[in-house]
């Protein structure tokens, strides 16, 4: 029987076999464990906040990367949806506090169908001509987006923004069951969104509707001669990725309780997340959480990196001062990363396996 | 070329929406002149030309880089900010007497100062950026797009930290701070300078594409890059040479801005170059013409706007662009 098969058909059987024995498999599952019991071991704020941003922003930057890694359309307006989906959310809380899961079913349907459109219309006009005009013109609409979300501030609050009336079993305060805190319990609802819209996005990336946009990203005439009628693999992958963008702005707005132009609608947020998806990796999915991690974890720990470079270098001021220039870092990471480390952690990683597999 | 023009074959709808464009700037000044008094149209309408010809030294560099090397650029903003911010320092540090003077002479002196300053520095820089940084990337645009970005923060903070930390006023030479007046019109002298400058350019650049050899060179390098270098042209030289041209002439735009906007700031560039890449895109790549007429197009419409529903200006520059790109997909002049 195996001398009619192919050698690439006894690999894909050998992968099968092998799948929950591969570090593939194994690795995320231990992520999720150590993510699952962070608050028994330490339910401080800190650490909780920085989990839960880790989280959210991982899965944030994962939606982006099934855009920029697996369609090679770099956009700039991602974080436009990141605020459709937290202002969605905290306008709806506004309107029905009564009601809070009713408020978050509402608000994941306006959130859908507000990003669908709007993608759909960005993607409408610049895919068809020109790809990369995508990063134009979603620039655009993303400061476009920001300067109505500040103009109009009888519904959104203005540049003040809107504060979130969380139901009582969120709250910090409350005990819910025994152990559980309404801070735990929220974190354990994000924590199940989050690990299911990594799910879709994995069966999507690796189904073949995730390697036809691989496809169009390696050689998009080719992939157009093969039959595949690329505008529209492209303007669906848009849509899903925009739409998993707000639904981790809904998150995001829960787990802050606050939501404002700055925090949620600013290119700069689209800019975090595009040197996440960097560091992690382009076009791996798993690289947006594992960027998203040492993003936060930088990010948290720039106070206490100042006064250590203070205190232990003290002859060189230029390191503490250096930590407030936050744009000349992130200048310095984009050009470096790019030049010097293409593929991110993950990618460095399978390359270093692949050496190792060949050498 | 990986572009790609989907354009189907035009019905008569189509064609018909698509010479409608060419009405909206006749809209422009029909209707608004019967909503306002005339002087007051007629100062909007020039300081709107006045804006548009300075975006157009703005968006000049983007389009011919993007036509000619396939480039986007997202550090050009910067370029701008460093004209605004060389002509500050001269300004301030350098000559403030000149520019307090009332004498039209002086002035100009002062402004052509700037100028040299701003020219030979950008050039430099764009030179050596196009040299070190672009040339590893061509023909990757996401490469491209995170490249340049990177230089664009670290351009604004560098700029920053060489004391533009915050908004500044920017005074404008006396002589020029001025205005002319035409009957009960008033016209700010800055800004006749203003669209003069921006029309000398689009000439100068219009007779060097048109009629010399280089640009004989940089016009067939857009249309067939390979024939070029096989014919035994540098086609290095002549992109260093254009994008360096492109950060100059963006350099003089942004010098040119703040005495307009009477402010400089690290951000300048960044603000300005949305508004530089919607009039590339209207324009359609690659096409002077277009940009020209995108630019003052998008000045005189936002200057409107800013007059009748301020909230709303930065909205309806997106709402135009939608339109232009509905009706015309592949910009005002699409190539070919």
């Amino acid at each position: 029987m195996t001398n009619n098969q192919t050698p690439v058909q006894l690999a894909r059987i050998h992968t099968q076999a092998n799948r929950y024995k591969s570090s593939s498999f194994m690795l995320p599952l231990a992520g999720l464990a150590v993510f699952f019991v962070l608050p028994l071991l330490n339910p401080s704020y800190f650490i909780i906040d920085l989990a839960t941003k880790v989280l959210v922003f991982g899965i944030f930057a994962c939606s982006f990367d099934v855009m920029v890694g697996y369609t090679g359309v770099l956009s700039f307006g991602h974080s436009m949806f990141f605020g459709f989906g937290a202002y969605s959310c905290a306008i709806l809380f506004r309107t029905m506090p009564e009601s809070p899961v009713i408020a978050i079913i509402l608000a994941v349907l306006c959130s859908t169908i507000l990003s669908t459109i709007i993608a759909a219309v960005m993607a409408f006009f610049s895919l068809r001509v020109v790809a990369m005009f995508f990063a134009m013109i979603t620039l655009a609409f993303a400061s476009f987006a920001e300067i109505i979300a500040i103009q109009f501030s009888e519904i959104t609050g203005g540049e003040d923004g809107i504060t979130l009336q969380l139901p009582e079993y969120f709250k910090v305060t409350q005990n819910v069951v025994g152990w559980i805190t309404g801070q735990s319990l929220l974190y354990y609802f994000i924590l199940l969104a989050c690990g299911l819209m990594l799910l879709l996005m994995l069966r999507l990336t690796q189904s073949p509707f995730g390697r036809v946009l691989k496809s169009i990203r390696e050689n998009e005439d080719r992939s157009e001669a093969l039959g595949y009628k690329t505008f529209h693999f492209r303007l669906f992958a848009v849509v899903i990725s925009c739409i998993l963008a707000s639904f981790s702005g809904i998150l995001f707005a829960l787990w802050l309780g606050f939501v404002s132009p700055e925090s949620t609608l600013s290119v700069t947020i689209t800019i975090n997340v595009l040197i996440m998806v960097l560091i992690g990796g382009i076009g791996t999915v798993y690289g947006g959480i594992i960027g998203a991690f040492v993003l936060q974890l930088f990010e948290s720990g720039l106070p206490q990196l100042r006064v250590l470079a203070d205190e232990s270098l003290p002859q060189f001021p230029m390191l503490g001062e250096l930590t407030q220039k936050w744009h000349l870092v992130y200048g310095s990471l984009f050009v470096c990363i790019v030049i010097f480390f293409p593929f991110g952690i993950i990618g460095w990683v399978k390359l270093r396996q692949l050496k190792k597999q060949t050498a | 070329m990986s572009e790609r023009i989907q354009d189907k074959p035009l019905n008569i709808w189509t064609k018909s929406a698509a010479i409608s464009i060419w009405f909206i700037p006749l809209l422009m000044v029909w209707i608004v002149p019967d909503m306002i008094d005339f002087p007051t149209w007629a100062s909007m309408t020039v300081s709107g030309i006045a804006m548009g010809c300075l975006f157009f030294l703005m968006a000049i560099g983007l389009t011919i880089t993007f036509g000619l090397m396939d480039v986007l650029n997202f550090a050009h903003g910067v370029f701008f900010t460093i004209g605004a911010f060389v002509a500050w320092r001269i300004f301030t540090l350098l000559i403030p007497d000149w520019v307090e003077a009332e004498s039209f002479w002086i002035n100009a002196a002062a402004i052509l100062l700037a100028i040299a300053a701003t020219v030979i520095i950008n050039f430099v820089l764009g030179m050596l950026m196009e040299k070190y940084v672009f040339r590893q990337t061509y023909g990757d645009h996401l490469k491209q797009i995170l490249i340049t970005m990177g230089i664009w923060f670290i351009g604004e903070e560098v700029i920053r930290i060489l004391g533009l930390s915050e908004n500044q006023a920017f005074f404008t030479p006396g002589w020029f701070a001025e205005s002319f007046e035409l009957g009960d019109v008033l016209v700010l002298r800055y800004q006749v300078f203003s669209i003069l400058m921006g029309l000398l350019f689009f000439v100068l650049i219009q007779w060097i594409l048109n009629k010399t050899k280089i640009g004989l060179i940089v016009r067939a390098g857009v249309e067939n890059p390979n024939m070029i270098k096989a014919m035994g042209y540098n086609l290095n030289k002549v992109f260093t040479g254009v994008f360096a041209a492109g950060a100059i002439l963006a350099g003089i735009g942004g010098l040119m801005w703040a005495g307009y906007d009477e402010n400089v700031n690290a951000e300048m560039g960044g603000y300005n170059l949305i508004f530089a890449f919607v009039i590339v895109i209207i324009a359609g790549p690659g096409s002077v013409k277009g940009t020209l007429l995108g630019a003052i197009m998008i000045g005189v419409f936002t200057n409107y706007m800013t007059f009748f529903t301020p909230q709303l200006a930065a909205a309806s520059l997106v709402l135009l662009m939608c339109a232009i790109l509905m009706l015309k997909p592949s910009g005002l002049f699409p190539q070919k």
